[in-house]
């Protein structure tokens, strides 16, 4: 699910910004920073929209850096049990396959994929029906609904499950190419 | 649409899913004594023998305490078995309510105008929601059935991976880190020999972290369920699908059901009913069906109050008898036109309906002007007269075929009569006229009122005719 929510960090600026464009300077670096990073809490950074304020800067002993605390609006992506996404398959193995859904990685084992799917190995690894009409293998686009989710402190992993109603493939890349 | 299928479907329901549901107070001990279990299921029955019902006239059917009652009505509110409302309520509005439960319960001692004499109390009542009811019903048993399955399916659960070498154990959450690049198995991260999947493995909340053991009991145990449910559940699924094509009986809103049933209550001639609202009996006639009950005996009575009403002036044989409503016997005509015996019976009924009508009209046009009133005695004095009409034309066909069948001119112009008389008084006289009057005329109204052709009553006739006037000149008016 996406969150647009406000965040805080302090920010640390080399002395040689100081200068006429020491704002862009630390906005610039608060988005290399921060965006594409992952925490447990508050999940992916996605995009950060907006700097609300900018604190006064301290001088750190010794060194010569300068520290701002920066209040920042961003839009953040946090996965949940029971959430329906949808994603990209990225591997197909006879364990399952793994999905991506933006910056979120999921594996759905093969338990959890409709029986009446079975694995194809070969160079294009592949889980087929029987009669053929529906197969995922990589790049297929997938709709699944998270069942557990493992949240550490900078990583987010999810499994999922296709074996539901409207679940499973939503498209199919070998079929429209 | 019948009540009885879906009071069915409220009783399965509460023995299968609250039959054992104690309905007890947050600080109240739990004795022999407080142990309430099968209250739901008595008062849901009750409530299938209700439509809106005041909670205290409940509990005190019950001969439960109010409070009580009211803790379990506030399940079953939650539960969207029954809708709920309150209001406040001067002793009036209790009646008013008492006035429609006279109308609707038939005769059950439900109303007790006398005890709600205090003002302004807030007042509660309930009514069974058959719609919703059929919803919730359906829906629990999906999910019955659906959690059951899941589980059996090893849905929503967490593959688990073990080492079977170092018997290390992963779950499908470590998957990322198993993966090996070599190839399409997971490796353990110590050994990196082949992991092997878990079978059977339940949800761990479930099962906590028991053995194989637990594992296959639960799965017997989980099996075992869905039979059982399949088995036990079954009248209910039964009855599900039978209503499920059955109009839901559909009482309303508190509000909009005591209008109903006030106005059949009024129509019925009701005498509470009549208290409460000074609104004209009249209106009565064209007022709202009753939806509920069995209409027809609702309009068999109609035509009742309006005997009742001008008894003093209609004659006793109209009284004794059983008076159709007009509507009705228009109905009768047409199916039986060919039977001669049965059109002279219902001839009567109509002489019944139609003379006091028309006297009844009269005097109301003197004394009450009343614009309404008019309007529906006009529009039962014109059925009275088609139909006498209609009579007539047979009557007379008939009797031309029988004493005048070497004049065939005359009866020539009988046949022409029903164009002629559609446009006014002047052909029927000609008619009359043509017929040599004294023994045509007196035919219809002799055969209406007696069983010869002798004519016994000069004052119905008069009115008879003064009536097909009046029918006449509305028409073209
Ligand atoms: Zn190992």
């Amino acid at each position: 699910m996406f969150f647009h929510i406000v965040l805080e960090r302090n920010m640390q600026l080399h002395p040689r910004h100081f200068g006429p464009n020491l704002r862009d300077k630390l906005v610039a670096k608060l988005m290399k920073d921060v965006e594409g990073t992952c925490s447990g809490r508050h999940g992916f950074v996605v995009a950060i929209t907006g700097v609300d304020s900018i604190g006064k800067g301290l001088i750190r002993d010794g060194t010569g850096f300068v520290t701002f605390p920066v209040k920042y609006q961003c839009v953040v992506f946090r996965p949940f049990k029971g959430e329906i996404l949808e994603a990209v398959v990225t591997m197909v193995n006879k364990m399952g396959f793994f999905a991506e859904a933006g910056p979120v990685q999921i594996f759905v084992s093969n338990h959890l994929i409709p029986d009446d799917m079975e694995f194809q190995s070969g160079d294009m690894p592949n889980y087929t029906t029987s009669d053929g009409s529906v197969k995922i293998q990589k790049d297929s686009e997938v709709r699944l609904k998270i069942i557990g989710t493992r949240v550490d402190a900078t990583e987010i992993f999810c499994i999922g499950t296709i074996k539901d109603d409207f679940l499973g493939v939503i498209n199919d890349p070998g079929a429209s190419a | 649409m019948s009540v009885e299928p879906f009071n069915r479907l409220v009783k399965l329901a509460a023995r299968a899913f609250y039959d054992d549901i104690a309905m007890k107070g947050d600080n109240q001990p739990k004795t022999g004594r407080s142990d309430n279990r099968g209250m739901a299921v008595v008062v849901l029955d009750a409530l299938t023998r209700r439509q809106w019902v005041r909670e205290e006239d409940l509990a005190k059917d019950l001969k439960l305490h109010s409070k009580q009652l009211r803790r379990t009505l506030r399940f079953f509110e939650e539960e969207k078995l029954i809708t709920r409302d309150h209001r406040k309520e001067t002793a009036k509005g209790a009646k008013v309510y008492s006035a429609a439960i006279a109308a609707t319960s038939d005769g059950q001692p439900v109303g007790r105008e006398g005890e709600e004499k205090i003002k302004l109390h807030t007042h509660s009542y309930c009514c069974l929601d058959y719609a919703q009811i059929y919803d919730v019903v359906r829906y629990r048993l999906h999910r019955m059935k659906k959690k059951l399955k899941d589980e059996l399916d090893n849905r929503n659960t967490v593959q688990e991976y073990i080492c079977p070498d170092c018997g290390r154990r992963y779950n499908a959450l470590d998957a990322l880190r198993l993966i090996s690049p070599d190839d399409e198995f997971f490796h353990c991260e110590k050994c990196n020999s082949e992991l092997v999947a878990e079978s059977d493995k339940l949800a761990a909340e479930e099962m906590g972290d028991g053995d194989d053991n637990a594992r296959r009991r639960r799965r017997e145990k989980l099996k075992d369920m869905l039979q059982k449910m399949e088995v036990q559940l079954k009248p209910l699924m039964e009855q599900l699908s039978r209503v499920k094509d059955l109009s839901v009986p559909e009482f309303g809103g508190l509000q909009a059901w005591e209008a109903r049933a006030s106005a059949a209550a009024r129509a019925n001639g009701d005498s509470a009913a009549n208290d409460l609202s000074k609104a004209s009996q009249g209106q009565g006639y064209g007022g709202t069906p009753m939806p509920f009950l069995g209409e027809t005996r609702v309009e068999v009575a109609l035509s009742g109050v309006e005997v009742k009403e001008e008894d003093s002036k209609a004659d006793a044989g109209a009284n004794s008898m059983k008076v159709l409503p007009p509507w009705m016997i228009k109905q009768g005509m047409n199916l039986t036109k060919e039977q001669r015996g049965e059109v002279k019976q219902e001839s009567k009924i109509d002489s019944g309906l139609s003379a006091p009508m028309s006297d009844d009209k009269k005097s109301k046009v003197n004394e009450k002007e009343d614009e309404k009133q008019i309007q529906d005695e006009y529009v039962k004095a014109y059925y009275a007269a088609i139909l006498r009409r209609q009579q007539e034309q047979e009557e007379a066909a008939k009797r031309q075929q029988k004493e005048l069948e070497n004049k065939i001119s005359a009866l020539n112009d009988v046949i022409d009569t029903p164009n002629d008389r559609q446009v006014g008084i002047k052909s029927k006289r000609d008619v009359y006229e043509r017929e040599d009057g004294v023994e045509w005329e007196e035919a219809p109204t002799a055969g209406n009122t007696s069983e010869t052709y002798k004519l016994n009553d000069l004052n119905v006739e008069a009115e008879a005719s003064g009536d097909d006037e009046d029918e006449i000149d509305w028409e073209e008016g």
